[in-house]
């Protein structure tokens, strides 16, 4: 090449302009291959790396549900069992588009997907309240097994009867390397009954103290913080209820600290609470505001939503063969407001409540109403909000700071839950 | 050939074979964002003719009745929904010319307001909206439902609010109404 350079600077001038068309005529056709491999190459990518997805099928055998999500990524997951739901978190680095397969269930209701940040959870509704459950994970395709068994029977007899039958129904739906590891979630069941034991005997009522920690709340003239009356209330009102009934009691929290309001629904789920009561004092602009009300959810739906609701709760065998996008939403809305199926029961602990609270002396009957509650929306039980009085009103401020009046709210608040729970426990 | 012809024509197969395979690997996948698009801020082109007004309905709050309570405003109109809005949202941050309880909390600004098409307006306070904000329900259902009522009184479009912090969705404001989800109106809480 270098001594080619040498020899240039004698070449004529055409054969310079005819170097120049070479190189021209190879950057045009770089360029034209360029623009081809831009086109071809979303169906080239699409080829080489599949876009990533979820797909969840739903199948049952001789005596429970399997719910098996499978995907062309690894699937990190963990389990949580939350009253009838079992809840799936499956981590995500990227979005992954949600496919459905089959569904047909005996045990399993239904099945829905939430998105978070960096995470999906599949929401698996059992049709009965008693079930355990077991999971494993296996690979190629990677694929997240989870079994819904019916609980009661006893176990042996019936692992004995699986394994007959597994032998026959297995083989048929898997191929045989599957049916190798399948044996796997069946031997880990009977270890899988956290619930069991707590859920045994008394049931459990939740008190939640609202705010805590740097979430101070209303703040009245004198300084007095909305998140210490409400502690100060609701172990007032636990000590009554453990006085007065065999019902169990656990505060969302019995100190001063933060508590996230998701976490305070999670609190009454994963107790299977009973009843939910959520203790706060009110505040507005200005002193003059005074009164207790008593409020229930308000689900802040659109029609079409709350037409989506009470068709998924009345045939959601039926929405279940309904394919499409449009499905997973309303079951993703389903579960953000498992609040919205204990909504009748939730406005009649409210009234019982506050009728009650009216039979305070000095207390302004401000009445039940409804809002969109964060700290409601998820619990799965009835649930209220109390607002027990105005600490933005100084004369009222100075009433909840007193222990009279925090015993007498106390124990009209328990009063009313006292004779929801006989009407409710007999339904 | 001379090297300083064939340098060029290299680099330049390898920066198109780099390009060609940075777009295979690199491209391949990534569903689009979904932020709304920003409505640009001004007006659009200047005019001969005057600017045309018209009537809009702003909420206050009443230490009396703790209700929302109408009062009525001028805003320019503009072809763009949102432009109306902002202005709506920026005189209910103004307060009250009555002497009503103002629903902003002092200091609050409006930063950004987008319509999507669905009907749904996402509306960006500072941070002040929640810091200056005195708290308890009653308090914030009021502010809450002062800024949903307004967009969905007076604009026919917007069918349901969503409040945004500093650019932000908060779970809520102050620890009760959930703005995780765009916000119906509530006429119920309007005084009569």
């Amino acid at each position: 090449m270098s001594s080619d350079a040498g020899s240039i600077p004698a070449a004529s001038k055409s054969s310079h302009t005819n170097e120049r068309n070479v190189v021209k005529y190879i950057v045009r056709s770089l360029m034209v291959l360029f623009v081809l491999l831009c086109q071809l190459a979303p169906t080239a990518a699409s080829r080489f790396q599949e876009e990533p997805f979820l797909k969840l099928s739903v199948e049952d055998f001789a005596d429970y549900g399997r719910v098996t999500v499978t995907s062309n990524h690894p699937l990190r997951s963990s389990i949580e069992k939350n009253g009838i739901y079992l809840l799936v978190r499956i981590r995500a680095d990227q979005p992954f588009r949600i496919r459905r397969g089959s569904f047909r269930s005996r045990f399993i209701e239904s099945v829905g997907w939430t998105q978070g940040v960096d995470f999906y959870v599949l929401n698996i509704k059992v049709q009965m309240s008693d079930f355990t459950h077991a999971s494993t994970n296996l690979t190629r395709p990677h694929r997240l097994v989870i079994d819904v068994l019916p609980e009661g029977a006893d176990p042996r007899p019936k692992a004995g009867q699986e394994a007959a039958e597994g032998a026959a129904t297995i083989p048929k739906k898997e191929t045989g390397a599957r049916t190798t590891e399948r044996a796997a979630p069946r031997t880990e069941t009977p270890a899988a009954i956290p619930t069991q034991s707590l859920a045994q005997g008394t049931r459990t009522i939740i008190i939640d103290p609202g705010h805590g920690g740097l979430e101070v709340g209303a703040e009245g003239q004198n300084g007095t913080l909305e998140k210490d009356i409400t502690l100060s209330l609701s172990l007032k009102l636990k000590a009554i209820i453990e006085r007065n009934l065999a019902y169990r009691v656990v505060l969302t929290r019995d100190r001063d600290v933060d508590v996230p309001l998701e976490r305070r629904a999670a609190i009454a789920n994963n107790e299977q609470a009973f009843l939910f009561v959520s203790i706060h004092a009110n505040g507005f602009p200005g002193s003059k505001a005074r009164g207790a009300e008593t409020y229930f959810l308000n689900l802040n739906a659109t029609d079409e939503e709350a037409r989506r609701l009470a068709y998924m709760e009345n045939n959601s065998t039926e929405l279940d063969q309904v394919q499409g996008d449009a499905e997973d939403d309303i079951k993703m809305i389903l579960w953000d407001m498992a609040q919205a199926n204990f909504l009748k029961q939730s406005s009649e602990m409210a009234e019982l409540i506050q009728s009650e609270l009216n039979t305070l002396r000095d207390t302004r009957n401000r009445g039940v109403k409804q809002a969109p509650f964060k700290v409601l929306t998820g619990v799965a039980c009835p649930a209220v909000l109390v607002e027990v009085a105005f600490i933005s009103n100084p004369d009222e401020e100075r009433k909840l700071l007193t222990d009279d009046f925090q015993a007498a709210v106390a124990q009209a608040i328990y009063t009313g839950l006292a004779k929801f729970i006989r009407q409710y426990a007999r339904d | 050939m001379d090297i300083k012809r064939i340098l060029p024509l290299g680099v330049l197969s390898v920066l198109l074979l780099v390009l060609a395979v940075l777009f295979f690997v690199g491209g391949a996948e990534k569903p689009p964002a979904l932020a709304p698009v920003p409505v640009p801020d001004d007006a659009g082109e200047d005019s001969a003719e005057p600017p045309q007004t018209r009537t809009i309905t702003l909420f206050f709050l009443s230490d009396e009745d703790n209700l929302l309570h109408p009062e009525e405003r001028e805003i320019y109109t503009h072809e763009l929904t949102v432009f109306e809005a902002k202005q709506a949202i920026e005189e209910l941050v103004r307060g009250s010319s009555s002497g009503a309880v103002a629903s902003i909390p002092p200091g609050t600004r409006l930063r950004e307001m987008y319509i999507i098409q669905d009907g749904v307006a996402y509306v960006d306070f500072s941070r002040e909206l929640k810091d200056n904000h005195g708290s308890g329900t009653a308090a914030e259902t009021a502010t809450v439902f002062a800024i949903v009522n307004t967009l969905t009184y007076n604009f026919e479009s917007i069918k349901r609010v969503s409040i945004l912090i500093g650019g932000n969705e908060r779970e809520t404001l102050n620890g009760h109404i959930d703005l995780t989800r765009p916000l119906l109106p509530r006429l119920d809480l309007i005084a009569k």
